[in-house]
C-alpha cells in the first residue's frame, strides 16, 4: 500500500518537473520570415541571461562602430546566418526589431549561458537543431555586431 | 554467543596477520593492506585533473606522449618525428616539411629523451626538446598548443642519443654522438675505426623568447660512443657532462670488445668557453648539409632550408676547455644533483656507483695533474674527481634522478629495482622492485635545481606477466612510486607508448594556464586561407585545382564541386571557421592516398588528392561536431576528360 502511494507521488513530481522543464514555444519563435514580431516576442519583460546586462545604442546609428562590425559578422557569422533568408540559422536582417540588444549580445558573447537558459533561445535550437557555436568575439567587437545590424535593420546595408 | 564471537576474532586476527605477511614480501601485486591506500593516491575522480604532466618520449614510436600524474592516463600523443595520419601530421601540405631531411622525407625516428627548457634550473613549462636518435635531429615542442614547431638536423653526427639535455637556462641543447663516424664522411674500411672515426658533440643555441634553435658550434672529439648527458647547475653552470663508452674503440662485436676497460669516462666540457671562443671566429667552417624545419605559427605552415655550413672546434681549438673523468664501466647515466655539485655516473656493468665532485674536479684541472692525455685532452685520475661510491647498489645501475630532499634515486637495470640513497653518505637507504627492468625513471622536476619531490615513475623495458597478453608483442609501461615516505611505495602500473626512455614532468599549473584553445582566424596568415564562407572558391590553374573551403558545424562550403578532371590534383585547403575551444573539424575524401586533415578552429590545413576515376564521390567530416555532423558532408564529380570548368555551388 505504501509503494503505491510512493509510486504515484513520485509519478506525480515527475509529471510536474517534466512540464516545468519544458518550453512551450510557439511556431513563430524560429523566424521564418521577417514579419513584424509576434506578441509573444513583444514581451520584453523577461530576464536577462548573460553578462551584458545593458546595452546603450544611440538614437542614430553609428557608422564607423557598424563598419568594424560588418567585417566581424562576415568572418565569425555569415557561414550561418543571412540576413533575408533562414540558412543554418535564422536570418538576422531585422533581428535588432525582434531582440533587445541585450539579447544579441549575449547570444554573440555568452552563448553556452543564453542555449542553458533563455527560453526563446531554447525554442529556436528546438527548430534550427544546431547549437550556436561562440565564436570568440570580445566586446567591442560584439557591440560593433549589433551596430552593423541596427544599421541593416534600418537601410538594408 | 561470546566464545564463537572470540573465535571470529582471533580468526580475523589471523587472516590479517597472514595477509601483512604476504605483503612484507612485496610481490608487487595490487593486493595486500596497501591496496586501498594506493588506490586512493592514485584515483583522480571524474571531473578532477591530475597534479602533474607527465611528457614521456614514445621511443620507437618516435612520438612523445601525454600523461596525468598521479592516474597515469594518457591524454595526447604529439607527432614529432614520425608521420601521423590521424593528425595529417607530415601528410599535409603544411607539415610534409617538417620531415625533410638532407636525406630527403624521413618518416620514421626514435625518440629517447624529452627534456623540458629551464630558467634558473628549473623547468618553466615553455619547450619540451626530443632527440631523433636514428637520423639524427632535435624537435622543439610548443607546450602552449602541445604541437612540433621545430625540427633541426645535426649534421656529422650519427646517432642522437645523447641528447637534448639542456643547460641551466636553456641556453643550449646539445647532441652528442652515440656511433662515431668518418668526418667528413669517406668511403674506407670499416676496421679504420681506430684512427679515422670521430665523434660529435654538437651545441645548438636556444633563443630565449621564440626558442628557435641553431647550430652554434660542434666539437669533434676522439671516436667513442657518447651515450647521456646534463648540464652542470649553480657553481657548474658552465659546464656539460656526457658520459661515453667504446673507449676501447671497437668496431665490432662491442658487447663484448666495447666492455674490456675497467674505466671509460664522462668528459667534462665548459661549454662556456667554447662559446667564446667559437664566437671569436676559433676553429674551422665545415661545409655540410643539414635541414632545419620551422613551422610557422601565423601561416600555419611549416619550411624546410637546408644549411650548408657549422662551425668546427678541435681539442687543439678549445684547449683547458675539455677533460676525460674516468668512470668505471661504461656509463650509461651522468646525472648532476639539485646542487650542481655532485655528477652520479651509472656504469652500467660497474659494481659501485661513482659520485663525482665538480669541487674536486676543478682543483685536480687546476693542479695540472693528469693520468694521460687523449687527442689532446687531458684524462684526470679518478680518486682525485671521487666525491664517494654507493656500494653494493645492486646491478647494473643506469639513471639517477633526485628528490630535493637529499637523496638521489638510481634505476638498477640487471637487477629491476630503483635504489634511493643518501647524498650525504652515498649509503642505501631504501629499495623497491620494479616490473621489470627498468631504465630512465623521473622524478618531477628531479633533474633540475628544484625537484617536486612526491613520486617516481619507473620506465620499463619488460612487462611480461604483468597485464592481459596481447599476443608476442606485449604493452609498454610504467609504474609510480609514492617517495614522500621514507619508504618508497609502489601505487600504479600504467601502460605507455613506444619504448618509454626518459620522461619530463611539472606541476600541471605551470602549463594549464598558457594553453591555447584556438587560433585567431584574424591571425590567421595561411596563404591558401578563406577567412569568410563568401570567399569560398574552386580555381584550376592547369592540372591543379585549389579548393577554398570552410568549414563549420556542420557545413563545408562549398559542398558541390564539378569540373574536376581524372589526373588532376586536387588542393583541399579548408579553413575551419569555428572559434570555440574543443571544436576541430575533420576532412577526409575517398580514395585519398595520404591522411584526413584534422583542422583546428581557426586554422587552415590542404590536403592533396588526386582521383583516379570518374565518377562522383563524396567527402565528410570525421570529428563528431554537432548534432547534424552526419550531415557535414559534400560531392566532387570526376570527369575524364571534359572541358575542366571547375563549378561549385554559389549561394
Amino acid at each position: 500500500m505504501k509503494t503505491t502511494i510512493y509510486s504515484r507521488l513520485l509519478g506525480l513530481a515527475m509529471l510536474l518537473v517534466t512540464t516545468v522543464g519544458f518550453v512551450a514555444c510557439t511556431q513563430d519563435g524560429g523566424d521564418k520570415k521577417e514579419e513584424a514580431p509576434s506578441f509573444m516576442e513583444t514581451q520584453q519583460e523577461k530576464k536577462t541571461y548573460g553578462k551584458i546586462q545593458n546595452v546603450e545604442v544611440g538614437s542614430t546609428i553609428d557608422a564607423t562602430m557598424a563598419k568594424s562590425g560588418k567585417e566581424v559578422f562576415e568572418m565569425k557569422c555569415t557561414a550561418c546566418h543571412k540576413y533575408d533568408e533562414r540558412y543554418v540559422g535564422p536570418a538576422l536582417g531585422k533581428v535588432t526589431e525582434r531582440r533587445t540588444p541585450e539579447y544579441i549580445m549575449n547570444m554573440i558573447l555568452d552563448t553556452e549561458t543564453m542555449i542553458e537558459n533563455d527560453d526563446t533561445v531554447k525554442c529556436l535550437l528546438q527548430e534550427f537543431m544546431m547549437k550556436m557555436p561562440n565564436q570568440s568575439v570580445d566586446e567591442k567587437d560584439a557591440r560593433g555586431v549589433l551596430e552593423h545590424l541596427r544599421e541593416h535593420a534600418a537601410t538594408g546595408k | 554467543m561470546i566464545t564463537s564471537r572470540s573465535f571470529l576474532r582471533g580468526c580475523l586476527t589471523l587472516i590479517a596477520a597472514l595477509s601483512l605477511v604476504s605483503c612484507n614480501k612485496d610481490d608487487g601485486s595490487s593486493g595486500g593492506a596497501f591496496s586501498g591506500d594506493a588506490a586512493s593516491r592514485v584515483y583522480v575522480a571524474p571531473g578532477q585533473k591530475d597534479e602533474f604532466y607527465s611528457f614521456v618520449s614514445g621511443g620507437f614510436s618516435g612520438q612523445l606522449a601525454v600523461y596525468g600524474i598521479p592516474s597515469g592516463r594518457l591524454f595526447r600523443v604529439i607527432p614529432v618525428f614520425s608521420v601521423d595520419p590521424e593528425k595529417g601530421w607530415g601528410f599535409t601540405e603544411e607539415t610534409k616539411p617538417m620531415l625533410n631531411t638532407s636525406h630527403g622525407f624521413v618518416p620514421w625516428d626514435d625518440s629517447h629523451h624529452p627534456d623540458m627548457s629551464q630558467t634558473g634550473g628549473v623547468a618553466d613549462g615553455k619547450w619540451v626538446f626530443i632527440n631523433g636518435n636514428n637520423t639524427p635531429r632535435i624537435a622543439r615542442i610548443d607546450l602552449t598548443d602541445f604541437r612540433t614547431k621545430e625540427i633541426l638536423e645535426i649534421p656529422n653526427s650519427a646517432g642522437n642519443h645523447s641528447s637534448p639535455f639542456s643547460t641551466e637556462n636553456s641556453e643550449y641543447v646539445v647532441s652528442g654522438t652515440r656511433f662515431s663516424v668518418p668526418i667528413p664522411q669517406e668511403d674506407i674500411s670499416i676496421t679504420q675505426y681506430s684512427e679515422k672515426f670521430r665523434g660529435a658533440l654538437t651545441f645548438v643555441k636556444v633563443d630565449k623568447t621564440s626558442g628557435q634553435m641553431d647550430i652554434d658550434f660542434q666539437l669533434l672529439v676522439p671516436g667513442f660512443d657518447y651515450d647521456l648527458a646534463r648540464a652542470g647547475k649553480g657553481p657548474s653552470h658552465d659546464w656539460m657532462f656526457m658520459s661515453c663508452y667504446n673507449t676501447e674503440q671497437a668496431n665490432t662485436m662491442k658487447e663484448i670488445n666495447a666492455s674490456q676497460n675497467d674505466k671509460d669516462f664522462i668528459i667534462a666540457i665548459n661549454w662556456k668557453k667554447c662559446a667564446e671562443l667559437a664566437a671569436q671566429g676559433k676553429g674551422t667552417i665545415m661545409n655540410v648539409d643539414y635541414a632545419h624545419n620551422v613551422y610557422n605559427d601565423a601561416t600555419h605552415s611549416a619550411t624546410s632550408t637546408i644549411k650548408k655550413q657549422i662551425r668546427i672546434l678541435t681539442t687543439a681549438d678549445i684547449k683547458g676547455a675539455l677533460y676525460y673523468m674516468p668512470t668505471p664501466k661504461s656509463p650509461h647515466g651522468c646525472d648532476v644533483d639539485p646542487s650542481g655539485e655532485l655528477i652520479v655516473g651509472g656504469g652500467k656493468l660497474a659494481t659501485v656507483i661513482p659520485v663525482m665532485s665538480f669541487s674536486k674536479m676543478l682543483k685536480a684541472i687546476e693542479s695540472g695533474k693528469f693520468d694521460k692525455e687523449i687527442d689532446g685532452i687531458p684524462v684526470l685520475n679518478y680518486k682525485d674527481c671521487l666525491a664517494g661510491e654507493v656500494v653494493r647498489p645492486g646491478l647494473g645501475p643506469l639513471h639517477t634522478e633526485f628528490d630535493g630532499k637529499g637523496y638521489a634515486y638510481t634505476s638498477m637495470f640487471v637487477s629491476s629495482e630503483i635504489v634511493k640513497w643518501s647524498l650525504k653518505d652515498f649509503k642505501v637507504v631504501d629499495r623497491v622492485p620494479t616490473y621489470y627492468s627498468i631504465g630512465h625513471l623521473n622524478i618531477p622536476g628531479g633533474n633540475s635545481t628544484k625537484p617536486w619531490g612526491k613520486y617516481v615513475i619507473a620506465y620499463n623495458k619488460i612487462t611480461k606477466d604483468r597485464y592481459l597478453p596481447t599476443g608476442p608483442e606485449l604493452t609498454q609501461s610504467a609504474q609510480l612510486y609514492d617517495i614522500s615516505g621514507e619508504k618508497m611505495k609502489l601505487l600504479l602500473d600504467f601502460p605507455t607508448i613506444g619504448e618509454p626512455h626518459y620522461a619530463v614532468a611539472c606541476p600541471a599549473d605551470l602549463i594549464m594556464k598558457n594553453s591555447r584553445k584556438m587560433y585567431q582566424l584574424k591571425e590567421n596568415k595561411h596563404p591558401h586561407a578563406t577567412l569568410k564562407e563568401a570567399d569560398t572558391k574552386v580555381v584550376r590553374s592547369g592540372n591543379d585545382v585549389h579548393v577554398y573551403m570552410t568549414s563549420i558545424r556542420s557545413h563545408f562550403s562549398p559542398d558541390n564541386i564539378e569540373g574536376v578532371r581524372v589526373g588532376d590534383k586536387v588542393y583541399w585547403h579548408v579553413t575551419n571557421l569555428e572559434q570555440d575551444w574543443d571544436v576541430p573539424h575533420g576532412f577526409a575524401v575517398i580514395g585519398a592516398n595520404n591522411s584526413e586533415l584534422l583542422i583546428m578552429p581557426g586554422e587552415t590545413c590542404t590536403l592533396l588528392w588526386e582521383p583516379k576515376r570518374a565518377g562522383v564521390f563524396p567527402f565528410y567530416c570525421t570529428d563528431f561536431c554537432s548534432a547534424l555532423h552526419q550531415e557535414m558532408q559534400g560531392y566532387v564529380r570526376v570527369s575524364n576528360g571534359g572541358s575542366g570548368q571547375v563549378t561549385w555551388n554559389k549561394k
